[in-house]
């Protein structure tokens, strides 16, 4: 378990983090799904290309990003072991009874392009606002209020619950009950876990009742009004031409060069 | 439990997302306004129990517990399941952003499921220990169907996805056994601690 920080990055400046939250977020989506509906591998490097001058641009730390990629890695780690084993076409090597094969190895290739691409993008997407703007953001968006209302909260509480099972966690080890897995070691676990449960829910009668009295109608308050100007809407623009180039692109290149 | 981007079939996260899509309208719209602070502190929770790993041999698990937010949050685990997976996925940066709707399936549908299971056993039967016993069944079973449903949703990109299929159903037969074990005590626990947060047992 790694500690989180809210808000880390949201606080530098580049063309990303001046952009218009709404834009940001419906323009890079759209930038995100275009890339995942390719299938040229030689188009999809060039998106993923564009996805790291992307991040640059916003300039998150890379240290940063390279640390959550780990997460994806490990998501299609096994797909990318087993697809070269499992595919058959025109074999490169063998290994005992398995073969390498070039279509399977190619297959592997487009889907971990893709994966990483997709992941790339959140950085200049979501890093680069505060919380409380993507909460916004979805807002005038249309998303439905209730579902807007237990992300705010869900994330939130998040931070502090993670501190109470770190300290549950902590006080069961000094008193020799370490993580074990054994039947004991889990029935321990599961007791920790029931007692976070019933703060937690406790704690939600709670902050129900505080927030309402301070005024909360569901909805969130920003000081700053959101407010599109002409560079938002020519950045926006220029991400969903991308979006769309790249399979203009790829069908052309099918056309002219065949497909791969 | 997680299918990244890239993997499946567009077709498959397409229907991924009008599932969802559906069983969230219906799920949001019978929420009422009270319970949503309650929803959002128990998703909390449930997350960061998820971010746990438990050793195991030479690697670690870590917990999914769907079963759990099934049993504790009956037919809003669905919104709770969306709602973690949408803050996995964009804010912690893990991805699956095309496959979020087909990842809700994967395990919001095992969190129905075990709560019906759940729900069924603890109030047909009358034996002392029932709700640890059915509350650890929604725990393992609430995995083995996410695993039946990664598969079939991997087997739809073709038949080279066997091999991937067989390595994820191996690599989640001791996290069954331990999740049942960890669901069956947090159920057992709250059952004298605090019973009315298990969502539809009768007396």
């Amino acid at each position: 378990m790694s500690h989180f920080d809210i808000d880390e990055y949201a606080y530098l400046e580049s063309p990303f983090h001046s952009f218009d939250p709404r834009a940001k977020f419906v323009s890079v989506l759209v930038l995100m799904f275009s890339i995942v509906l390719l299938n040229d591998i030689r188009i999809l490097t060039a998106g993923l290309l564009l996805a790291v001058a992307l991040v640059l641009i916003s300039r998150i730390p890379l240290l940063f990003v390279m640390g959550r990629l780990k997460w994806v890695a490990l998501f299609v780690l096994a797909v990318v072991i087993v697809l070269p084993f499992s595919v058959s076409g025109t074999a490169l090597f063998s290994v005992g009874a398995l073969t390498f094969t070039k279509e399977g190895f190619l297959q592997a290739l487009v889907i971990s392009v893709k994966a990483f691409s997709v992941v790339l993008l959140i950085f200049p997407m979501l890093a680069t606002m505060k919380f409380v703007s993507f909460i916004k953001a979805l807002e005038k968006l249309h998303v439905p209020n209730r579902l807007v209302q237990m992300i705010t909260l869900t994330y939130r509480y998040i931070f502090v619950l993670l501190n109470e099972i770190q300290r549950t966690l902590r006080s069961i080890e000094s008193r020799g009950y370490g993580k074990r897995t054994s039947i004991l070691g889990l029935k321990n676990l599961g007791t920790a876990i029931g007692m976070l449960l019933v703060r937690s829910y406790e704690r939600g009668g709670r902050i129900f009742d505080a927030m309402v009295s301070r005024g909360y109608n569901g909805t969130m308050e920003t000081l700053r009004e959101f407010r599109i100007n002409s560079k938002d809407w020519a950045k926006a623009a220029s991400i969903v031409a991308v979006a769309v180039l790249l399979h203009v692109a790829a069908f052309t290149s099918s056309i002219y060069l065949g497909a791969i | 439990m997680h299918i990244a981007d890239g993997i499946l079939a567009p077709e498959v996260w397409i229907a991924g997302f009008v599932i969802t899509g559906i069983i969230l309208a219906y799920t949001l719209y019978r929420t009422k306004a009270e319970e949503i602070p309650k929803i959002s502190l128990v998703t909390s929770a449930v997350f960061v129990a998820s971010l746990i790993h438990i050793p195991l041999g030479p690697t670690s698990v870590h917990l999914i517990l769907a079963g759990l937010a099934g049993v504790l949050l009956a037919e809003k685990a669905y919104p709770s399941v969306f709602i973690a997976l949408l803050l996995q996925a964009f804010l912690f940066q893990h991805g699956g952003i095309t496959t979020i709707g087909i990842n809700t399936v994967i395990i919001g549908v095992p969190a129905l499921v075990s709560y019906g299971i759940f729900v069924v056993g603890v109030n047909h039967t009358r034996f002392e220990q029932r709700l640890v016993i059915f509350g650890g069944l929604a725990g393992g079973v609430a995995i083995v169907l996410a695993v039946v449903l990664t598969s079939i949703a991997l087997l739809f990109g073709g038949e080279e996805f066997l091999g991937v299929v067989a390595l994820l159903a191996v690599a989640h037969v001791p996290v069954i056994v331990i999740e049942a074990v960890i669901v069956g005590s947090v159920v057992g626990f709250l059952n004298k601690v605090k019973p009315e947060m298990l969502a539809g047992v009768r007396e």
